[in-house]
């Protein structure tokens, strides 16, 4: 049946492109004529995660063997929350890129297999359309500066004609790559994510701000230098040598502290400059760094001084997730979009301006 | 096969893995063969073939080449895996699996 003439349409999501596995069932009603009357429900938004070991990273081939080890029990346990069977869903959706290879492709052959079991469409999405999306609609924003924050990815996103324009973007590493980096040089936790263990450690801080550099380029940032920075004065703490502007011993927590409030910062300026460039007085924070409740009110603090406010949303969605490849998959797949299933290939790089957004004006 | 390619791609192996119908094989085949093998140094030829004494294509048969031995076992070891997952899906999530499921479970 045409899905532009069905009143309820529904899409299955796999997301697998960092440490999370993420599948999803997501519902559009209303007529596709009238899209300003059509709404989203998630119906299920079940999610896996892979931790490794305090002091290490999330390697691609130990994350692949991860998804592929829970893609069965994730999936099925997104059907039964959504209490459907196969033949109600309208298309498979999964995570194209950008990301690690081998954990993405590990997720497109299951999401291949179950389109070709189901003998439904499949879509491929792109994982920062994805975000952006969802917290759309989840936050309901109207004409935000999205600001896309997480270990992969960090830009400053405007919509305009079909495209979401990337306006200023990290010149090396991603902000949430340089927190992970950062904990691992502390030995911090990754569970449940090394950045939220250094928000709640930075809390303790504050007694001081130690000097780290400040790096906006432009419309641009840069964290390489700001990470081998911190990671210095990690080592110089360790060896009993880490004295702070005051004489005085500086703590991990004192470190997280400097860190959040210095690259946060940064962000703030640069998404600033792209509301200035615009002329939005909205932002919206998505991708996991956006869970940062640090982070949401500095940008918070910033938006208010301009007239505006922020819009976040919590870590059901803000980290990565298959709800929102379920969401953008459908809203393309509803213009006609889809991918066969031979060219279902995946892609490290996939920027975000490549996709037409055919579903906005 | 061209002889060119067996000087080049001197390590060899073949697999042919059975299943229970046509259909699941054709699954098979046509979730595994959309990517690419990740190295030029590897070769990977995938088809669906009809076992002796049968008249459906029910086996899945992958025929590997590569420059070395330790090459052709990451491949093959990787291959391993992704069917795995696909063997998984099909048992656990194909419509009649559900279907069970969902029966046994009761209702609520």
């Amino acid at each position: 049946m045409d899905i532009t003439k069905k009143r309820r349409r529904i899409a299955l999501g796999c997301e697998g492109s960092a440490n999370k596995l993420g599948v999803g069932v997501i519902l559009h009603e209303g007529d596709l004529s009238d899209p300003s009357s059509c709404t989203s429900t998630v119906l299920s938004n079940v999610r896996h995660t892979f931790v490794s070991p305090p002091g290490t990273g999330f390697l691609p081939k130990d994350t692949a063997h991860h998804h592929r080890s829970w893609f069965v029990r994730v999936a099925q346990q997104a059907l039964t929350d959504a209490g459907l069977s196969p033949h109600e869903i309208d298309c498979i959706c999964y995570t194209r890129g950008p990301g690690m290879g081998a954990p993405l492709t590990s997720v497109a052959i299951a999401a291949r297999t179950l389109a070709l079991l189901w003998n439904k469409p499949l879509v491929g999405v792109n994982h920062c359309v994805g975000h952006i999306e969802m917290g759309r609609a989840i936050t309901g924003a109207s004409h935000p500066v999205v600001l896309y924050v997480s270990g992969g990815n960090t830009q400053v996103i405007a919509y305009a004609e079909q495209r979401y324009r990337i306006f200023g973007e990290t010149l090396d590493i991603a902000v949430g790559n340089c927190l992970d980096r950062f904990a691992r040089a502390l030995e911090i936790s990754n569970d449940p994510a090394p950045g939220y263990n250094i928000e709640q450690l930075a809390k303790k801080g504050g007694r001081v701000l130690l000097d780290l550099p400040y790096a906006v380029k432009g419309m641009d940032c840069s964290f390489s230098g700001i990470l081998t920075r911190v990671e210095e004065l990690a080592a110089q703490m360790k060896a009993g040598q880490g004295k702070g502007p005051d004489g005085e011993p500086y703590t991990a927590a004192d470190l997280c502290f400097s860190l959040q409030e210095t690259v946060f910062a940064m962000l703030v300026e640069i998404t600033e400059r792209a509301m200035a460039h615009v002329g939005s007085s909205q932002v919206l924070i998505v991708g996991g760094v956006g869970c940062n409740e640090r982070l949401q009110e500095m940008m918070g603090a910033m938006a208010a001084d301009r007239g505006g406010s922020v819009y976040a949303t919590d870590e059901r969605f803000c980290i990565d997730n298959g709800i929102m490849i379920a969401h953008a998959g459908l809203l393309a797949y509803e213009t006609g979009f889809e991918t066969p299933i031979e060219e279902s290939t995946c892609t490290q790089r996939f920027r975000t301006d490549e996709v037409l957004v055919k579903w906005r004006k | 096969m061209a002889t060119d390619s067996t000087v080049e791609f001197p390590c060899a192996l073949s697999l042919d893995i059975p299943f229970p119908d046509a259909r699941l094989a054709s699954v098979a085949l046509q979730a595994l063969r959309v990517d690419k093998e990740l190295s030029h140094l590897v070769r990977r030829d995938l088809s669906v073939a009809t076992p002796e004494g049968s008249t459906d294509p029910t086996v899945l048969r992958v025929q590997y080449q590569a420059a070395t031995n330790r090459m052709l076992r990451v491949a093959v070891n990787s291959f391993l895996e992704s069917i795995a997952l696909v063997l998984e899906v099909q048992q656990e999530l194909d419509v009649d699996a559900l279907q069970s499921r969902q029966g046994s479970a009761g209702s609520g």
